[in-house]
């Protein structure tokens, strides 16, 4: 499958610096329980992904719900039945609402839509709670480093379509086409949301699709001229430093030399 | 029922001359599942790859206003056969088979044949 050529993919490929260390490291040492960031939770069992979770990513529950995939009563059903001994998963096949090939898709689809944003970068400090697992129970566990290469091919597609993230979180706000020009049926559905204010994140939740489907479709139509691509905002790169940095003229050189070493034998 | 292991297992057993199979999710170009393939064909970047054969004909039956659906698309090497199955299914999430064809041992008419019985198990 896969997950077995991502993970030899990742261990004869050149080192590229990990999406996230700490996932690297549980994942090493087998650990289970929930990799709690700001955008984001990603249950391990075993150092493998077995699901992930994100505000800003459309839940299992909404991808299988809205469009009228599953009747929303018969989703409370199986989360009230099985939910307590984390078997929702195992639940819904076993009582047929739905083939196992289709929730293993629609659950790899909602894991690493949700990875996506729970492991993009700079989202704040990262907690690891051993033993949590997830109500939804096993459906197909996959390889960290899986998740890890995933996560990095996503953040680079979209740059490849259209290197504007402002697109991602401003309101979609369509263009007339020109003529000639045409988009597919599941690009209009998207556009039918696109109201001057809802993000491409808020028409995943109305669509009931993976919020990374919908920023990359957001990209594309964004390349294409069909929506518009607001400004990126001013970025200044300098850190602002204290003023009082630029009054020392002769740093203690002596001091500097006891705190490095007295770091150096701490560590 | 089966799943997507089980489905792409049965597509390069059953399927005479398939030298591998993948599962892809045609918006984003990810693959939920290969089986075979090997160094000579990297399955996950055939599936990267091959979205944008298939989103390149969406496209064009959009532009030419025809109503009807891709059921399969060929594609013939010197050496292969590539067959792109796009499922249809209720939760129509946008995903096709991928598989590579050893064109020597391959029976085309069976390959599609075959493809066809493997969606249906799959139940997406």
């Amino acid at each position: 499958m896969n997950a077995d050529t991502a993970a030899r993919a990742a261990s004869s490929a050149p080192t590229v610096s990990p999406v996230s260390p700490m996932l690297v490291r549980l994942a090493d040492e087998r650990a289970t329980g929930a990799l709690l960031r700001d955008h984001g939770t990603l249950y391990l069992s075993e150092g493998r992904v077995v699901h992930a979770e994100s505000p800003v990513a459309p839940g299992i529950d909404t991808l299988l719900t809205t469009g009228g995939r599953l009747p929303r009563d018969g989703w409370q059903r199986a989360v009230d039945e099985a939910g307590a001994r984390g078997a929702v998963g195992r639940f819904l096949v076993d009582s047929g609402r739905i083939g196992g090939g289709e929730l293993e898709i629609c659950h790899l689809g909602a894991l690493y839509d949700a990875a996506f944003f729970a492991l993009a970068p700079g989202s704040g400090p990262t907690r690891f709670r051993y033993g949590v697992a997830h109500w939804i129970g096993p459906v197909r566990p996959v390889p960290a480093a899986a998740v890890e290469r995933e996560t990095r091919r996503r953040r680079e597609l979209l740059d490849q379509v259209w290197p504007y993230p402002a697109v991602d979180t401003s309101p979609v706000v369509p263009r007339a086409p020109a003529p000639g020009q045409s988009v597919t049926h599941r690009q209009r559905a998207l556009l039918e949301l696109a109201d001057g204010v809802r993000t491409p994140a808020a028409i995943a939740w109305a669509l009931g699709r993976p919020a990374f489907h919908t920023l990359l479709e957001v990209r594309r139509l964004a390349a294409a001229g069909l929506v518009g691509t607001p400004p990126d905002p001013p970025r200044d790169a300098r850190p602002v430093l204290p003023g009082w940095i630029a009054e020392v003229s002769d740093p203690d050189i002596g001091l500097l030399r006891r705190l490095r070493d007295a770091l150096e034998a701490s560590l | 029922m089966a799943n997507t292991e089980a489905a792409l297992k049965e597509a390069t057993t059953s399927i005479e001359g398939a030298v591998g199979a993948a599962l892809v999710d045609y918006t984003s170009g990810m693959a939920l599942g290969t089986i075979g393939g090997g160094k000579d064909l990297d399955l996950t970047v055939a599936a990267a790859g091959n979205t944008d054969v298939v989103r390149a004909k969406v496209r064009t039956m959009e532009m030419l206003g025809m109503k009807d659906e891709i059921e399969d698309i060929l594609i013939t090497l010197g050496g292969q056969y590539h067959l792109i199955r796009l499922l249809k299914g209720r939760g129509n999430n946008g995903l096709f088979l991928y598989v590579a064809l050893d064109k020597q041992r391959a029976n085309l008419a069976m390959a599609r044949h075959q493809l066809k019985k493997i969606e249906n198990a799959l139940e997406v």
